[in-house]
C-alpha cells in the first residue's frame, strides 16, 4: 500500500507525523508540568493554613476560646475550607457549606501526617489533609483538622490550557503538512523536470539530455550516467539505422541490376547463348546477395551473444600457414610477399580464427600494391597471445580507422568496388570474432604500414 | 539413383526436382512431412532432402520415424535457421549433411554426390584418367600426354579433386573446403586464381581444354566426349 503512494505523499506524510510527535509530546509536558506545579502550589498552601491552625490551638486556653481564635482567624478564607473536631464528637470549626467526608480519615499521627488527598462532593472537587493534634489547653483530647481546597478553578484552568494546547497543536500540524507538502513538491522539481525530459525523447530526438546542471547533487549523479546511457544508445541506435539504410542500399543495387538484367532478357526472344549469358550473370549477382545474407545471420548471432561451438587449444602458426597456402596464389599473382614469423597457442575455435584471419589478410591482399608485402607475425605473452597482419600500402585515414570495423563500412565512399570485393562485412565479422573470445581487434596505420593486431587472452 | 525431395515451399521443390532430375537422378518430391513419411517408408530412395521446417511432422520427426523403422538411407538436411544446435541435433538424430538457405544448387548437388559416394567403396585405383591426363596418386606425378607437369601440393589436390569428380560442376566453397580446409564463405577470388593458374598448365598448348569454368556455378573438370 505504501509503495504504491507518490513520492510527495510520502514525505508529506512523514512530515506531518513528525510535526505531530513532537507537538503532542510538548503539549502533554506542559500540561503534566503545569498539573504538578498546582499541586504543589495547593499542597504549600494548605501547609500554611495547617500551621496556622496548630499554631493557634497551641495558643488557645480552652475550648471556646479556641473556637473563638479559629473563627477570628479562618472565616474569611474564600476557597479555603476547614474542619475542627474534638475526639469527643464537638465541632471546634467547621467552614460554610463544607462537608468534611466520612471516608476521609485524619492522617495518621507517625507518617504521612500532611499527606495530601483528594475526594469530591456534590460535583465539587476538593485537595486536602488532614492531622491530629493534642491542644495545649487539654492534653486529654485529640483535634482533628482537616484543610480542603475547591480545586474548580485549577480544573478550569487546565481546561482551558487543554483546549488553547490542542488547538495549537492541530493548527500547527496542518501547517506543517501543508509545508512539508510544498517542500516535498518544489524538492522534487528536478525529477518532474528529468521526466518531461524524457518523455520528450524519441528514436528521432535522441539527442536531448538530462539537465544536470539544474538538479541539485543527489540527482547529478542519476542524470549524469542517465546522459552517459543516452549516449550510448544514441551512438548504438545510429549504427543501426545507418546499417539499415546502408543494408537496403546493399541490397537495392544487386536487386535492381537482377531486375534490370532479367526484364531486358524477356523483353526479346534470344538464343540459348545468351540465354545462359545471363542467367549466369544472374547466379553471380545472387550468389553475391546470398553470402551478404548469411554474413549478416552470422553478424546479428553474434550480437546477441555468439556460442563457441568448438573450443580447443590450437597453434595460432600452423593455421596461420594453412591461410598462407590459401592465399599463395593470389599473393603470387600480384606479386606480394607473404610472410609469417612467430609462434603462440590460441584457446578457442579454429574455424572462427580461420574465418577471421582470412578476413585481415584478404583485405590485406587486396590493398598491397605490386612488390609489396604482408606479414603474418605471431607473438605470445603471458596474458596474451598477438596475431598482427601488416601490409605495404598507402596509410588509412586516421579520421576512419575507428569506423573500419563497422559494418557495410567501406573507406572509398563512392562505394564503387569491383565484383571480387566484399560487402564490407569482413572486418565487422572480424571483430565479432574476436568478442566472442573475448579478445580484441586494434589497426594502426602510418609511414606506408597499415597493421591490424588480434589479441587472445590466455596467453601461456 | 532414387532420391526423395521433402519441401514445402513450391517453388524451391520444384527447381530442386528439375535440377537432380536433370542430373540423372530420379526424384520424387513430396509437400508436406506426412506425405514425406509415408513416401520414403514406401519406395526405396537412395537418399532422402528433407526440410526442416514442413506442415504435418517436421523434418526431425521424419528422421526419427525412418531411423526407428531401421532405414538407413542418407538424410541430408536443409533449413533456414543456422543455428549451431540444430546442427548438432540433426547429425545426432543420424542426419548424414546439412545445408543452410539460401544455398547454390551446385553445392546441393556436390554435396548429393559426395554422399552418395559415401556408401560405394569403389576399387581405388591409384592412377586416375580423363582423356590424355594422368595423375597417380602414389607417385604423386601428373602427365598429358606423356608429358610431366609439375605441380604444388595444393595444386595437386585441387587436380585430384577435379579428376575424382570429373563431370561434376563443382562449386567454389567445396574446392575451398577440400582442398584447403576452408570451411567458410571465403569472400575472395582465391579459387578462381588457383584455378587459373592450374589451367595454365595443364590446358595451356593442348587442342583439348580439360578444365571449364560454368558461370555462376563454379569448375568442372571433363574430357570432351563426357559432354
Amino acid at each position: 500500500m505504501f509503495r504504491s503512494l507518490s513520492l510527495t505523499t510520502r514525505l508529506t506524510l512523514f512530515f506531518t507525523l513528525a510535526a505531530a510527535a513532537v507537538v503532542f509530546g510538548l503539549a502533554l509536558l506542559v500540561i503534566a508540568a503545569s498539573e504538578r506545579h498546582f499541586i504543589e502550589l495547593d499542597h504549600m498552601a494548605l501547609q500554611d493554613k495547617q500551621h496556622l491552625i496548630e499554631n493557634i490551638l497551641a495558643r488557645s486556653n480552652s475550648t471556646e476560646d479556641a473556637k473563638w481564635l479559629l473563627r477570628e482567624a479562618l472565616s474569611h478564607h474564600h476557597g479555603l475550607y476547614v474542619s475542627v473536631h474534638d475526639s469527643k464528637g464537638e465541632t471546634l470549626f467547621q467552614s460554610e457549606g463544607f462537608r468534611p467526608p466520612r471516608e476521609l480519615p485524619p492522617a495518621d499521627e507517625s507518617n504521612a501526617k500532611y499527606k495530601l488527598q483528594h475526594w469530591a462532593d456534590e460535583g465539587r472537587a476538593f485537595r486536602g489533609m488532614g492531622v491530629r493534634v493534642i491542644p495545649a489547653y487539654d492534653a486529654t483530647t485529640r483535634l482533628d483538622i482537616l484543610v480542603a481546597m475547591d480545586t474548580a478553578h485549577h480544573t478550569r484552568f487546565m481546561l482551558e490550557l487543554r483546549r488553547t494546547l490542542m488547538t495549537y497543536a492541530v493548527v500547527t500540524i496542518v501547517i506543517c503538512g501543508v509545508l512539508g507538502w510544498l517542500a516535498a513538491y518544489k524538492g522534487l522539481a528536478p525529477l518532474r523536470a528529468m521526466k518531461s525530459r524524457a518523455t520528450t525523447l524519441t528514436s528521432q530526438r535522441l539527442h536531448q539530455r538530462m539537465p544536470v546542471d539544474a538538479v541539485p547533487i543527489e540527482m547529478a549523479d542519476l542524470a549524469h550516467e542517465l546522459n552517459k546511457m543516452l549516449d550510448r544508445l544514441e551512438d548504438a541506435f545510429t549504427r543501426l539505422s545507418e546499417f539499415s539504410s546502408n543494408l537496403a542500399h546493399e541490397l537495392r543495387t544487386p536487386l535492381s541490376n537482377l531486375l534490370t538484367q532479367t526484364q531486358v532478357a524477356l523483353a526479346t526472344r534470344r538464343d540459348a547463348d545468351a540465354y545462359r549469358e545471363i542467367l549466369a550473370s544472374n547466379a553471380e549477382e545472387l550468389q553475391r546477395l546470398g553470402r551478404m545474407v548469411s554474413d549478416m545471420l552470422f553478424l546479428a548471432k553474434a550480437e546477441r551473444g555468439m556460442m563457441l561451438p568448438n573450443r580447443e587449444r590450437f597453434s595460432a602458426a600452423e593455421e596461420t600457414h594453412a591461410l598462407i597456402e590459401f592465399y599463395e596464389a593470389v599473393a603470387e599473382e600480384k606479386g606480394v610477399r607473404l610472410a609469417q614469423r612467430g609462434e603462440g597457442e590460441i584457446v578457442g575455435d579454429r574455424l572462427m580464427f580461420r574465418r577471421a584471419l582470412s578476413n585481415l589478410l584478404s583485405n590485406a591482399l587486396h590493398h598491397t600494391p605490386p612488390h609489396g608485402e604482408v606479414t603474418i607475425e605471431i607473438s605470445q605473452s603471458s596474458q596474451a597471445t598477438r596475431v598482427s597482419v601488416e601490409n605495404t600500402g598507402e596509410d588509412i585515414d586516421p579520421k576512419v580507422l575507428p569506423r573500419l570495423f563497422d559494418r557495410f563500412y567501406r573507406a572509398d565512399p563512392s562505394r564503387s568496388h569491383p565484383e571480387t570485393d566484399g560487402a564490407g562485412l569482413g572486418l565487422a565479422i572480424t571483430r565479432a570474432i574476436m568478442q566472442a573470445h573475448g579478445g580484441s581487434i586494434s589497426v594502426t596505420s602510418a609511414q606506408g604500414r597499415t597493421r591490424f593486431c588480434l589479441e587472445f587472452p590466455g596467453g601461456t | 539413383m532414387k532420391i526423395l525431395i521433402v519441401e514445402d515451399e513450391p517453388k524451391t521443390g520444384e527447381y530442386l526436382r528439375q535440377g537432380l532430375s536433370e542430373a540423372g537422378f530420379v526424384v520424387d518430391l513430396a509437400q508436406d512431412g506426412t506425405d514425406g513419411l509415408h513416401l520414403a517408408l514406401q519406395g526405396e530412395y537412395d537418399l532422402v532432402i528433407l526440410d526442416v521446417m514442413l506442415p504435418g511432422l517436421d523434418g526431425w520427426q521424419i528422421l526419427q520415424s525412418l531411423r526407428r523403422r531401421g532405414l538407413q538411407m542418407p538424410v541430408l538436411f536443409l533449413t533456414a535457421r543456422d543455428q549451431v544446435e540444430d546442427r548438432v541435433k540433426g547429425l545426432e538424430l543420424g542426419a548424414d549433411d546439412y545445408l543452410v538457405k539460401p544455398f547454390s544448387f551446385a553445392e546441393l548437388l556436390a554435396r548429393v554426390r559426395t554422399i552418395l559416394r559415401r556408401g560405394r567403396s569403389g576399387n581405388e585405383s591409384t592412377v586416375l584418367r580423363v582423356a590424355d591426363l594422368e595423375l597417380d596418386l602414389l607417385r604423386r606425378r601428373v602427365s598429358r600426354g606423356g608429358r610431366r607437369i609439375s605441380l604444388t601440393a595444393k595444386e595437386f589436390g585441387l587436380l585430384e579433386l577435379l579428376m575424382r569428380r570429373h563431370g561434376e560442376v563443382l562449386p567454389r566453397s567445396l574446392i575451398a573446403s577440400q582442398v584447403w580446409d576452408m570451411n567458410f564463405d571465403s569472400d575472395t577470388n582465391v579459387i578462381e586464381v588457383a584455378i587459373r593458374r592450374l589451367r595454365a598448365k595443364i590446358d595451356e598448348g593442348h587442342e583439348v581444354k580439360l578444365i571449364h569454368t560454368v558461370r555462376g556455378m563454379g569448375y568442372v573438370l571433363e574430357a570432351p566426349e563426357e559432354h
